[in-house]
């Protein structure tokens, strides 16, 4: 128990934020102290001026905006059309023996490598960013759904038979819901490849979009605001994540895994 | 219940013949559609098409020569990830020092979609080799590092104590206890990065070009010669495919992987 409470101190907000500060402040020091070059590191100081100037204006939060407009609405098509796939592969044997061969045949390419072939039939924009998002986002989703129906106890399945489940209720009352922690982690998964779909394909081709404003930052030699620019980007992946953990663990307050971390 | 038990007595012949059904009729539907004009040839070049342009670029050895200049930067930056994440998340299990100093880094970090620190590696590895392959160790990194974490942390701690208590020295507890115990969870990590690695070098090519494979996909879409993308695509999809089936070997063969 001892232990436990020892883990806790650390575990606290402020002693989980405590390593990263201190990282800041060394880095701050070596950029003060000339140990690195300005023009390559810039120093917090610098970065957290431009990201001030930034968030002051328009351009990156409009281009962020783009950026998870894209990537939210591939996230979107793309998992409900993997729960309905990977539910369809779970439940008919058929279905499956036809589908594996192209989900195992895709599951391992990656999807960047069909943004030219989008590019080729929808031109630069926001259809082909929502196309590599989504087909990144389809497979997780997919594989993780039909494991989670798979493993259906048949307990569970003769005992809502017993009590008379239509086939199609037994969908929503039985599978889904046991299939729904796999579900949730196969969306975690797709959560973190769409964005970085849509940042690549936006760093690949495309007019705007934060992928593009990053380049562009790059390009003109503007590095402080480069890096405030990256910085936004992992503080936004990192707030998604978060949000989707919190949202897991509301909607699986009932499930046994939600009573070992409470 | 019971058509669900018949269907999966259909035999394994039955689904085999089903799925190699279901690639060639997608075969087929591509070729007929090109052929028949449905699509220019421009958009979608006849499955013959591509394969005869995969050979023509495999015989002129340009192909081989990107997929190996690929796959080695992939192979390197996944060793190095290898090399520094195992004992990273093995040291983060064993001391409680090095969980509190890396995890909120590590937590911080492992969600962000890495390539956006494409330029940041440009600018201080340059356009070739150096950059990507630093950057496909940072990408593999971080899964690598939480599946040791992981596998370390869940080693049966009565096996470490009683190691201990016969005398086992710390060095003796780490490589005969807590390693083989990890192996099979560390190993699925390593599964893991694999295609992260793959996707990262390929993105980081086509992004920033310097030879490989993505950068000739990029190369080649940019002048319009479609059977070149698809020839390339094809190829990757059946590298993916390659790697992760040995893996899978490699998995099931590795001596110490025994499934608790």
């Amino acid at each position: 128990m001892q232990r436990t409470d020892r883990a806790s101190k650390l575990a606290s907000p402020v002693g989980r934020v405590l390593p990263l500060v201190l990282i800041g402040l060394l880095w701050q020091a070596a950029s003060c102290v000339g140990l690195v070059d300005p023009s390559f590191l810039p120093s917090p100081a610098r970065i957290g001026a431009a990201a001030y100037d930034l968030l002051a204006g328009r351009e990156i939060r409009d281009n962020i905006f783009i950026t998870l407009w894209r990537a939210g609405l591939g996230l979107a098509l793309g998992s409900v059309a993997g729960v309905w796939l990977g539910l369809m592969m779970a439940r008919s044997p058929v279905f499956r023996a036809y589908a594996a061969p192209v989900v195992g045949g895709t599951y391992s390419l990656p999807k960047s490598a069909l943004i030219p072939l989008f590019i080729l039939w929808f031109g630069i924009g926001t259809v082909t960013t929502v196309c590599a998002v989504f087909l990144a986002c389809l497979l997780p989703m997919v594989v993780n759904t039909a494991q989670g129906v798979t493993s259906t106890p048949r307990v569970l399945v003769w005992g809502a038979e017993a009590f008379g489940t239509k086939p199609r209720a037994m969908l929503w009352q039985v599978y889904l819901p046991h299939a729904l922690p796999d579900i949730f982690a196969g969306l975690r998964v797709a959560l973190g490849f769409s964005f970085v779909l849509a940042i690549s394909s936006e760093m690949i081709a495309s007019t705007n979009g934060i992928g593009k404003l990053i380049f562009m930052y790059g390009e003109n030699g503007a590095y402080d605001y480069m890096f405030a620019a990256i910085a936004c980007v992992v503080i936004v992946a990192f707030l998604a994540d978060r949000l989707l953990l919190m949202l897991t663990e509301k909607s699986l307050r009932w499930h046994e895994s939600a009573r070992g971390s409470a | 219940m019971s058509s669900a038990m018949t269907a999966k007595a259909v035999s394994q012949r039955g689904l085999f013949a089903r799925s190699l059904t279901s690639v060639l009729v997608i075969v087929a539907i591509w070729e007929a559609a090109a052929r028949a004009g449905l699509a220019s040839s421009l958009f979608l070049p006849p499955f013959t098409k591509v394969i005869a342009e995969w050979w023509t670029v495999c015989a002129d050895g340009s192909l081989p020569l990107d997929l190996v200049v690929s796959l080695s930067r992939a192979a390197v930056g996944l060793c190095l990830a290898t090399v520094i994440g195992v004992p990273l998340g093995i040291a983060m299990a064993r001391s409680r020092f090095l969980h509190w100093l890396f995890d909120p880094v590590i937590a911080l970090a492992f969600p962000s979609p890495k390539i956006a620190f494409l330029p940041i590696f440009i600018l201080w590895f340059g356009i070739y080799s150096l950059s990507k392959i630093l950057l496909v160790a940072f990408a593999c990194v971080f899964p690598i590092v939480i599946g040791s974490f992981a596998a370390a942390t869940s080693v049966n701690r009565v096996l470490i104590w009683s190691a201990a208590s016969m005398g086992t020295s710390s060095a003796g507890v780490l490589f005969r206890i807590v390693l083989p115990a990890a192996w099979p969870r560390i190993f699925a990590a390593l599964r893991v990065a694999l295609p992260v690695s793959l996707i990262t070098t390929f993105t980081a090519e086509m992004v920033s070009g310097g030879g490989g494979m993505g950068a000739t996909l990029m190369y080649s879409q940019r002048f319009f010669e479609s059977p070149t993308v698809f020839a390339y695509i094809l190829t990757m999809l059946g590298v993916g495919l390659l790697l992760d089936f040995l893996m899978l070997k490699l998995q099931a063969a590795s001596a110490w992987s025994q499934p608790s």
